[in-house]
């Protein structure tokens, strides 16, 4: 059923909502890990007392200060990449609505009544955080289990800790409703007219040419270019996917060669590769919706597919690239740091962390082979865009 | 010179479907100025985007000097456009994060056309290269895009409803621009109008009406842009 937003022919519809599934896996990725690492925290807190040994001590400090750490990156990479993902899916939203919400401000609604019905957004970070709450809590006898046999922690029972369904649940959905209501009303400050004639005036990005035009710099490269800077988001999430892929499959061979359980190693791998394929995808997909005009009449005045297509997404290449490498220096980094602060004795007698070529071949092998499907995919994506269909939308 | 023999199209299927064009045969001689002129529904612009390959008919060929368009694989196809037609849209389609300058050069490159700025000239927005298509008017939009389907040199120019979103006097001046230009370089036009009045200006006349060439008529003097009514 579709929820309404305000006005008669103002909804947000189903499909409106699904192009939000990147936000719902982002949130139950980051709710899976925070609630398992917390509540065995919580969990493990309630037998402290009973520690005598300080060797034991040391080691229980060791595990609630890592499961700490890994909280804090965890929950603030996927926290910051979700709220960039909803801002711009707010941003998305309005920018393809705007004659309904023009004809809203016409017809006498506020802004901030219009902006109101926004919060429907932060119900997907409620389904995500739900969802990722619910499996942490079907996974966690496998977990507790897997670190007891580890001696990473003490055999304790499970208990359910209504405050991390408070923290982790409750509380990101209504800060991600109210920032999608906020930044939503801060959009919508434009005059009713402005928003019905679709006029974006304040985003032109001026590109230079008088005296002396670039007439030897080829079309296509410059299309190239200014798609990259028409929509800065789209590269910063496109960079993301491949960073969090580098640095959580390579790190979760890492973690497995220090001793790390292969759990934690397994769901480790398994959140990077759904993160970075779903951002991928979602980044992807809008690169293709927001240019099929462009590929359209790219088309219909001659360029090939192959130059569409080039044309299109080969600026995310580089960007891609780079993401990769800074993904591998960041999960080195990161490991290095961890064993310094927190590993760094020899009364656990840890095998020293070395930079693991073998799990970076495997991992950069592994994401040239998605990255170049993807592209291949979009690329025969793009061979489908008709003008036909454009002129309809309109 | 094209030719158009017994071309049909129906678009859905079943109770659905709507006869857009019922055999319809045509002929348009190199340098000639075609109008097709009709109602909205009449198939006028499916009889454009046939002739002009963007779409294929379900029956009945499209031959341009004896090669049937009609019958050439997609990347074939691609190059015919490429070397044959240019296109202007009511709607304009500019490159919206492109100055004016790049949307001509969109054209331009496709035929390595380095003096693409003559046409931005010629069409009176030599002063506008870095101008934005959401800082200029309709009719300047419109101008942009008829530089940039004249860059690349194309032997036809189609045209569908070119002044259908400008006000009188910008019509005038659009249509004056492509007439101009059509007498200079010479390329074919076939454009397609609702306003009988436009229609004074071509050498050819195509009447449409429910999918079919009702009348076909030459006119023995062409009026220019600022003598026709509107």
């Amino acid at each position: 059923m579709p929820t309404r937003l305000d006005g008669d022919d103002m909804i947000i519809r189903p499909k409106d909502v699904i192009k939000l599934l990147g936000i719902v896996i982002m949130c139950a990725c980051a709710v899976l890990v925070c609630t398992l690492f917390l509540n065995s925290n919580i969990d493990m807190e309630r037998i402290k007392d009973q520690i005598t040994d300080p060797e034991i001590m040391m080691i229980y400090d060791l595990t609630v200060s890592s499961s700490n750490l890994t909280c804090a990156v965890t929950s603030g990479a996927l926290g910051l990449t979700t709220a960039v993902m909803l801002l711009f899916y707010v941003k998305h939203y309005i920018d393809t609505h705007k004659p309904e919400l023009g004809i809203l401000k016409a017809l006498g609604y506020s802004n901030w009544k219009i902006a109101k019905g926004f919060w429907v957004f932060g119900l997907s970070v409620l389904t995500g955080t739900a969802i990722g709450f619910g499996l942490a809590f079907a996974l966690m006898p496998m977990f507790y289990r897997e670190q007891v046999n580890d001696g990473i922690m003490p055999d304790v029972s499970i208990h359910f800790n209504p405050i991390l369904l408070v923290y982790l649940v409750i509380l990101p959905a209504f800060v991600f409703s109210l920032m999608a209501v906020l930044y939503s009303y801060r959009k919508l400050k434009r005059p009713a007219l402005e928003l019905i004639r679709g006029s974006n005036k304040a985003k032109i990005r001026k590109t230079k040419t008088t005296g002396k035009t670039k007439t030897d710099v080829l079309f296509l490269r410059e299309l190239e270019q200014s798609t990259l800077r028409s929509r800065f988001s789209l590269v910063f999430f496109v960079w993301f996917a491949a960073f969090c892929y580098a640095a959580t499959v390579v790190m979760s061979f890492s973690i497995s060669e220090i001793g790390a359980s292969d759990m934690m190693a397994v769901m480790m791998a398994g959140i990077g590769v759904v993160l970075a394929v779903t951002t991928l995808f979602l980044a992807v997909t809008t690169v293709i919706k927001g240019n099929a005009k462009t590929i359209a009449m790219l088309r219909i005045f001659g360029y090939s597919d192959r130059e569409c297509s080039g044309a299109i997404l080969s600026g995310y290449r580089p960007v891609t690239y780079i993401g990769f490498a800074l993904g591998t220096a960041y999960q080195h980094g990161l490991m290095k740091l961890m064993m310094f602060l927190f590993f760094d004795n020899s009364v656990l007698g840890l095998p020293e962390y070395r930079f693991d070529m073998q799990a970076f071949i495997v991992a950069l092998v592994s994401f040239v082979v998605i990255y170049e499907l993807f592209m291949l995919v979009y690329a025969r994506r793009i061979k489908r865009v008709s003008l036909k269909e454009v002129m309809m939308e309109e | 010179m094209i030719e158009v023999l017994e071309a049909s199209k129906t678009y859905g299927s079943g109770e659905s479907a709507t006869v857009a064009l019922k055999g319809v045969s045509l002929k348009i001689n190199d340098g000639d100025f075609t109008v097709l002129l009709g109602a909205s529904g009449s198939g006028k612009s499916t009889l454009l985007y046939i002739v002009s390959g963007l779409e294929c008919p379900d029956r009945g060929s499209v031959n341009y000097d004896g090669v049937d368009i009609t019958a050439l694989r997609d990347d074939k196809l691609t190059v015919f456009r490429k070397e044959k037609v240019g296109f202007i849209f009511q709607q304009y389609y500019l490159l919206p994060n492109l100055n004016v300058d790049k949307n001509v050069k969109m054209g331009a490159d496709l035929t390595g056309n380095r003096n693409y700025h003559e046409i931005i000239e010629a069409v009176g927005l030599g002063k506008k290269l870095d101008k934005m298509p959401s800082e200029l008017s309709g009719g300047e939009q419109q101008r942009v895009s008829i530089a940039r389907a004249l860059a690349k040199k194309p032997q036809v120019l189609f045209l569908d409803e070119p002044t259908g979103a400008l006000d009188e006097e910008t019509g005038r001046q659009v249509l004056d621009y492509i007439c101009t230009l059509q007498k200079e370089i010479g390329f074919s036009v076939v454009m397609v109008t609702h306003n009988s009045n436009i229609a004074e200006m071509a050498n050819t006349v195509v009447k449409m009406n429910s999918g079919k060439i009702t009348e076909t008529y030459l006119n023995e003097i062409r009026k220019n842009a600022h003598e026709i009514g509107w």
